[in-house]
């Protein structure tokens, strides 16, 4: 073991002497009691060196040792120690009645015993070797008089060796992994950042600031640069009472750090650190790794670095293997008495122009159940109103008159910038016909504008509609109160800044998510506010109604998702999983699931109707701040803080590819009506058009990718770049196109 | 950014540690307002400490107290969110239960009435009717329930021993069926005198989003100079001055 030849070299024929009968020791107890048996012939060799200065403490602990390997029946090992030590037989024999008081019975506390004496004698050479740490070497020595008490103590180490001694441990992994070959030292080095924050932490929970910071500054400059975040982070962080208040750390802490090592690789490194006693590092890992194994062939580098980033490691292959049902749901047939023209329309809903309207889509899939979409009635959705069938039907009779994109035949671009902002602007959203379009600020205020000349007019008030004459034919306009009618209305409600807007498909309400914790939702016929749901403590994010109205999603600062019903007070659903806050959530074009993107840099896919995660993606490098799910339900585009958009399959849990072009966090993404153009939009003052045909085209998910998860990801981000469209300082936060194709984009003026 | 010899040496210090945190890009003004921010906490939690200090007898503040003191606000002010096992656990009950039906449409699905913010949160003032003075009339005060305070219209709730007060006016208590009965105490005649002739009935606001069901009873007390207790209820929505027992 790297530390052990540091520290002492000559006793090494003595510690491999004891290295088999305490190994034996090992193989009978638990792995953790071994890890710390197997320390003991650091401890046992330097029995050797500090044999001048023995002191009543030193005794104690060699008698604890002693006693604890008679009670286990090691008794060669016994016979070695107790020659080394010269101990003599009376002295244990008195001892071990204290001892066993002590010790209280029970193997685990003779384990603890043991490693309490080993643990002081580990101290001892630490002293010898290292630097000295005053904290630690007090209390085991004191604990060598009183062991109940040592074990508070030492329990903050519990299994995983001297935390003084993690620079040497680290230093030893970093030898060995540079030493290997080729292929493997990329997939290796996945394991230096964990363990790197790991060890960090550790030694900032024990109280060892000092270390804490050499050991930092010693290693942190190794890092991928991808990390760089976390480490500033890192490093202002020194004391344990720090770590208190920051819930991601502390649940980085708890939680395993996922890494995917080809067994070739696996087996090298488990053979390194087992044969030569390098438990520590072993110990370590086995804690706080979760190392998933597959077969085949070690990843290469650049595979690795598009794959990792997120605070989690990456997704376990189990975790993306649950059956997503990503198709389409069908679009009810609309029975509403049409005339000619209309019922031209409606058949434009199951396949191109047939005259019948019985006829309808024998051929396309729209008629089977597609095996990938979910039920009808998989969730409960609302009922077509008439409403609404109106809606459906000036939706088929502009799709007649959509344009098709493609790279070819760009979408124009009309950008609403909204003036005198003064970077107060925080969330933006268009309804579907893009007739509103609803602005939230940092004042606290929604403002909600009408985009065509018609004016935005409220109801009437109580005493008013008493008035009308109910059997009019025209008595939803005269429900309508003209005098207040105006282009803009303003929302006063939330008392601190509204984060995310969201429109209901049937334009009736708006909902809207503020610092204060709380999602409001506005009704646009009388524009006042009906219910504030409370759920949310922190910050609430994000918040998106649901394709079909009803349901709603919002995401905090608690790291949780939330879905809402408009009639409950209370969430239906709470989908908890990620690390750190949840800064978008997006709706599933089913209506089935929600994707959440997070400040922990992963995407989690959830079903609504079991609260499960069902797909985890990890690879971006910084917080996720936009997603856009392509039209035909099966790929996700999501864009975060370092620029680069990402397309990732749903069925199959795979990234199939990455955009590469932005300088600036991607706040915008939206995929055109039939999915073939991708926009982004982004803070460095551009949009973006991408040919998402394309990529999708481009990918071959043969079973071996799917098997592996290796991606092999072209570099094509300049062929799939369509235009690059700047504007004057203005950073673009929305995208929506309309039914037409036309791209809408909006920002706030920046100068 | 000003000259050195110009910047105080507590923005310089703040400036260094944004520098060191990352943070390239910032206003001028936001070191005014973190520089605001350090000295507003620090001078709280040392003020804290001390309290605690003389609290425990100490003549001097030393680390314990400033500890206690950064814990103590820590649960106060900069509360963090519940750690992740338990919003697991939560979460996995939560999600439990199946998602409920849809009823029919009729009309907006909002939740209850009670949770929503539709209601208003006003009442209008009743007109003041006229009624014969005399001069043993005692105008009965309303108390008013919730977060709107009552007038002053009782400057004697001076006898004590009467004064039985079942609920603390001025907290929000929900009185969801709950019979809720509060006792005034008479008032002197001799401070009628000051009122005005006619029995005003003053309204008061009460706010109705916290009193769910109408089960509210505001007994009054009234002794009068001449006679025995009399005791008048009212109901809440009932508010004419027929109501009233006048004497």
């Amino acid at each position: 073991m790297a530390a052990v030849q540091d520290g002492s070299i000559e006793p090494e024929s003595e510690k491999e002497m004891k290295t088999e009968p305490l190994n034996d020791a090992a193989g009978n107890h638990t792995a953790s009691v071994g890890g710390v048996l197997s320390s003991s012939p650091v401890a046992a060799s330097s029995v050797g060196t500090p044999k001048a200065n023995t002191g009543s403490d030193e005794q104690q602990t060699l008698i604890a040792v002693l006693q604890f390997l008679k009670r286990n029946k090691l008794i060669e090992s016994v016979d070695i120690l107790r020659r080394e030590a010269g101990i003599l037989e009376e002295l244990d024999d008195t001892q071990g009645s204290e001892a066993a008081g002590a010790g209280s019975g029970g193997g685990v506390n003779a384990g603890v015993e043991g490693r309490d004496a080993t643990s002081s004698l580990i101290n001892r050479v630490s002293i010898a070797t290292t630097a000295p740490a005053s904290t630690p070497a007090p209390a085991p020595a004191k604990g060598g008089e009183d062991q109940p008490d040592v074990n508070v103590v030492l329990s903050a180490y519990s299994q995983q060796g001297d935390p003084v001694l993690y620079p040497v441990y680290y230093n030893g992994l970093k030898n060995f992994i540079e030493s290997v070959l080729d292929c493997h030292r990329a997939e290796l080095s996945q394991v230096f950042y964990p363990l790197f924050v790991h060890m960090y932490l550790e030694l900032v929970y024990n109280n060892q600031e000092n270390e804490a910071k050499s050991f930092f500054e010693k290693f942190s400059g190794d890092q991928e640069c991808y990390y760089h975040d976390d480490l500033r982070v890192l490093s202002g962080l020194t004391k344990k009472e720090h770590m208190k208040g920051n819930e991601t750390l502390l649940d980085f802490r708890t939680s395993k750090f996922v890494l995917r090592i080809s067994r070739d690789s696996y087996q090298l490194l488990k053979r390194h650190l087992q044969e030569r006693q390098n438990n520590q590092i072993w110990n370590i890992i086995q804690e706080h790794l979760y190392i998933d194994i597959f077969d085949g062939m070690p990843r290469s580098k650049s595979q690795i670095d598009s794959m990792s980033g997120s605070l989690a490691g990456e997704a376990k292959r189990e975790a993306n293997k649950a059956k997503v049902f990503y198709g389409l749901l069908k679009e009810p047939e609309i029975e509403v008495p049409l005339d000619d023209e209309d019922e031209e329309a409606e058949n434009e809903e199951g396949k191109p122009k047939k005259k019948k309207p019985k006829k309808d889509s024998m051929g396309s899939k729209s008629k089977k159940q597609d095996p990938n979409a979910p039920q009808q009635n998989r969730i409960p959705l609302p009922e077509l109103k008439d409403s609404d069938k109106l809606d459906k039907i000036m939706n088929m009779k502009e799709a007649t008159k959509r344009i098709r994109l493609g790279p070819e035949l760009l979408p124009s671009v009309c950008f609403y910038s909204f003036l005198n902002a003064y970077q107060g602007l925080t969330a933006v959203d268009f309804t579907d016909d893009s007739s509103l379009i609803a602005g939230g600020f940092a004042d606290s205020t929604v403002r909600v504008w009408s985009v065509t000349p018609k004016r935005l007019r409220g109801v009437k008030s109580a005493a008013d509609l008493s008035l009308i004459d109910k059997e009019s034919d025209d008595v939803l306009e005269r429900i309508m109160d003209e005098k207040t009618a105006s282009e803009s209305k303003i929302l006063y409600g939330h008392s601190g800044p509204v984060y995310g807007i969201s429109f209901s498909p049937d334009r009736n309400y708006l909902l809207s998510c503020s610092e204060d914790g709380t999602v409001r939702l506005w009704s646009l016929q009388t524009f006042t506010c009906l219910v504030g749901y409370k759920g949310h403590n922190y910050p609430v994010w994000d918040t998106q109604f649901s394709p079909y109205g009803y349901y709603f999603i919002s995401g905090g600062h608690d790291r949780i998702a939330r879905l809402w019903a408009t009639d409950h007070y209370q969430p239906l659903r709470m989908f908890a999983g990620h690390l750190a806050d949840i800064t978008c959530t997006r709706f599933h074009p089913n209506s089935n699931y929600v994707a959440t993107g997070s400040a922990d840099r992963t995407i989690r896919l959830w079903d609504i109707l079991n609260g499960n995660c069902v797909r985890i993606f990890t690879g971006h490098k910084g917080p996720i701040h936009s997603l856009a799910f392509s039209p035909n339900g099966k790929f996700l585009a999501s864009g975060a803080t370092d620029g680069r958009v990402l397309l990732w399959d749903i069925g199959h849990g795979l990234m199939i590819g990455e955009l590469k072009g932005h300088t600036d966090t991607v706040y915008a993404l939206k995929f055109s009506r039939d999915g073939e153009i991708l926009a982004s939009g982004s803070m460095d003052n551009t949009v973006r058009l991408w040919d998402s045909l394309k990529a999708f085209d481009d990918i071959e998910t043969d079973d071996f990718t799917a098997a592996t998860g290796h991606i092999h990801l072209p570099e094509n981000s300049q062929e799939l770049l369509l235009g690059t469209y700047m504007t004057k300082s203005t950073p673009v936060i929305h995208l929506h196109f309309t039914r037409r194709n036309l791209l809408l984009a909006a920002g706030a003026y920046n100068p | 950014m000003a000259s050195p010899k110009t910047v105080p040496k507590d923005a310089q210090v703040m400036i260094q540690i944004l520098k060191d945190m990352g943070i390239t890009e910032y206003e001028p003004r936001v070191i005014n307002q973190m520089l605001e921010f350090t000295y507003r906490y620090v001078t709280t939690i040392i003020e804290d400490a001390k309290i605690y200090a003389t609290h425990a007898k100490k003549s001097t503040v030393d680390a314990d107290d400033i500890r206690l003191a950064i814990q103590c606000r820590m649960d106060q002010s900069f509360t963090s969110p519940p750690p992740r096992d338990f919003l697991l656990e939560v979460a996995r009950q939560k999600n439990q239960t199946p998602l409920p039906l849809i009823k029919p449409y009729t009309g907006p699905r909002l939740p209850p009435d009670r949770y929503c913010l539709t209601a208003p949160n006003y009442r209008l003032k009743s007109i003041q009717k006229k009624v014969s003075s005399s001069a043993g009339r005692i105008t009965v005060p309303r108390l008013s329930v919730g977060p709107v305070s009552s007038r002053p219209t009782t400057p004697t709730l001076g006898t004590p021993s009467v004064q039985t007060v079942t609920t603390k006016v001025g907290t929000p208590v929900s009185l969801t069926g709950q019979r809720f009965t509060v006792q005034i105490p008479s008032s002197q005649t001799s401070v009628k005198s000051a009122t005005p002739s006619t029995p005003t009935v003053q309204n008061v606001l009460i706010n109705p989003s916290l009193i769910g069901s109408k089960n509210i009873l505001i007994t009054t007390n009234m002794v009068s100079q001449n006679s025995a207790g009399d005791s008048s209820s009212l109901k809440r929505k009932h508010e004419e001055d027929d109501d009233y027992d006048a004497l």
